[in-house]
């Protein structure tokens, strides 16, 4: 049942997200295909449906952040932690429910908005490759879960109701500044799962292969700030 | 196993940097009793009871609750299993309902009881489809007193167990508690409301700073416990009074309050030998037990 209490915690959060994902992006690749017969170019197409991407990918960050804000801290800001943690179950359990609840969700709000503006884009008879939908999701999802641990590790250290997405917004403000310039490109989560590295302008395409090295990195850097997390909950005494 | 104390605590102590919130506590509470835990605010009652219940590691010392060690990881949740918990703030999950609560609750105890906890949100008039969030303080408070009595734990800690309450939820409280008492349960519960721990207590804790101060049976106290006013011809000297039994003693001019434990009688015989023209015996209820108690810790035995 503590997987009840997960969906249930984030439900609104999650839905209100899903819709609002679903909607935007597909919206606009709909609004771009009633303009693109004066075109007629196929990086066009690509270059909406990248776009899109980017809409996605700046949804999809938010709404990992907000997705996480829960979690001990915030129900002890709320008055609710000790109900919790009188439940026979340990803080290592909590944490690993809300972090795979979490990590679902996620994954649901990177393929269900991205299949949406795909079927839309096909029906409005844009041109459409599997790959490059693929591509861009594994880059999303993979990528992103640096985002969302970066989110639960800032929600299990960081006390007050809404005080943990608001750093966790700060830090990304930071991340946008710092590691999005040429230097640090490499590095930056954020150009990393909106394709800066891969992303061609002419063609308006993500060229070469899925870059697993690149994800394996990413996701054992969600991995670790994730077990940090899960200690110091455990550590934690209220 | 029904021979284990439901809490045993040795020396347990608890540090939040260098305050010390609980000291060196040793417990025993008796396993089919209903025991109350007396203190001011900060005497460290909430703390104690958040080691009880794993919430909160102790610096130093060691405790039990139904046998099992509270700072063993696993052990802590099988204890939670049998113990049901009422913290001090009542506060449950906003955005679920009232049903969604109880059926969450309901499927981590093997002991809980549907019946009961029908009869209950009946009795309570809990509106099941309501969302936590917009229940009344009293209204929480009284959902989360279903959740804890809806089952049959072998021991139930209830922090301030009354707060929001009104005077007919606090007796239908009392009652409750008193028949799950009865049904085998033992109950340990913190109050400011001595007049309701008077009422069904039948051991009495009181902690201040961190310290035990007491623990009798309310038998006991009742037996024991004595207000002894005296007058004397002239002042008279407090430390002529130090004898055993005596927990604190208050002078105003010719007349003095003696606030005894015991020892009664050589008390007043001490009393006559130092010319007492008036002597009056009282016996003291909880309140004054605990006012004399807490306002002399120092003195005070246990």
């Amino acid at each position: 049942m503590l997987w009840y209490k997960a969906w249930m915690e984030t439900r609104a959060r999650f839905l209100f997200s899903l819709c609002g994902m679903v909607a935007l992006p597909s919206y606009y690749v709909y609004h771009e295909a009633q303009g693109v017969e004066k075109f007629a170019r196929l990086d066009w197409y690509y270059h909406s449906l990248h776009t899109g991407h980017g809409l996605i990918a700046a949804m999809w960050v938010a709404a990992v952040i907000f997705l996480m804000m829960g979690g001990l801290l915030r129900e002890k800001a709320v008055g609710a932690s000790s109900f919790t943690l009188a439940l026979p179950v340990t803080r290592t359990s909590l944490m690993r429910v809300r972090i795979l609840c979490g990590v679902c969700q996620a994954m649901a709000l990177a393929v269900v908005p991205w299949m949406a503006m795909f079927l839309v884009s096909r029906a409005t008879g844009m041109a459409t490759s599997i790959y490059q939908a693929v591509f861009h999701v594994v880059l999303l999802a993979g990528g992103g879960l640096v985002f969302l641990a970066l989110a639960l590790l800032v929600s299990s250290v960081v006390e007050g109701e809404y005080t943990a997405p608001a750093v966790s917004f700060g830090i990304l403000f930071v991340d946008a500044i710092v590691l999005d310039t040429r230097s640090f490109g490499a590095f930056s989560p954020w150009g990393f799962i909106v394709g800066s590295e891969y992303f061609d302008r002419k063609t308006q395409l993500l060229l070469g292969s899925i870059p697993w090295v690149h994800l394996t990195v990413s996701i054992l850097l969600a991995a670790l700030l994730s077990g940090i997390a899960i200690k110091a909950v455990q550590r934690q005494e209220f | 196993m029904s021979d284990v104390p439901a809490i045993e605590t040795n020396r347990l102590s608890k540090f939040y940097g260098r305050v010390e919130a609980v000291h060196g506590l040793t417990l025993s509470v008796g396993r089919n009793r209903l025991t109350g835990f007396l203190g001011r605010n900060g005497a460290g009652k909430s703390t104690t009871i958040k080691m009880l219940l794993g919430m909160v590691r102790p610096t130093s010392g060691e405790g039990t609750v139904l046998g099992k060690r509270i700072d063993d990881p696993s052990e802590s949740v099988e204890l939670r299993r049998d113990v049901a918990y009422l913290s001090e703030d009542k506060r449950l999950y906003g955005y679920m309902t009232v049903e969604q609560t109880i059926r969450f609750t309901s499927s981590f105890y093997r002991d809980w009881r549907k019946e009961k906890a029908d009869s209950l949100l009946r009795k309570f008039e809990l509106p099941p489809g309501r969302k936590v969030k917009l229940l009344s303080k009293g209204m929480r408070t009284k959902l989360a007193l279903l959740l804890a009595l809806s089952r049959q734990p072998s021991l139930l800690i209830l922090d301030e167990r009354s707060e929001g309450l009104d005077p007919i939820g606090v007796e239908q409280l009392l009652e409750c508690l008193v028949a799950q008492s009865s049904e085998g349960t033992s109950v340990f519960f913190s109050s400011h409301q001595i007049e309701e721990v008077e009422r069904i207590a039948d051991q009495v804790c009181i902690v201040d700073q961190g310290r035990l101060l007491l623990d009798l049976s309310m038998d006991e106290i009742r037996e024991s416990y004595r207000q002894i006013d005296l007058v004397f011809p002239f002042e008279p000297r407090q430390l002529e009074f130090d004898l055993p039994g005596v927990v604190n003693v208050r002078t105003e001019g010719y007349q003095m309050r003696v606030f005894s434990s015991g020892n009664t009688d050589e008390i007043i015989e001490r009393a006559r030998t130092h010319q007492a023209t008036s002597v009056e015996v009282a016996p003291l209820g909880l309140r004054d037990v605990f006012l004399g108690t807490v306002r002399d810790g120092s003195n005070a035995l246990v």
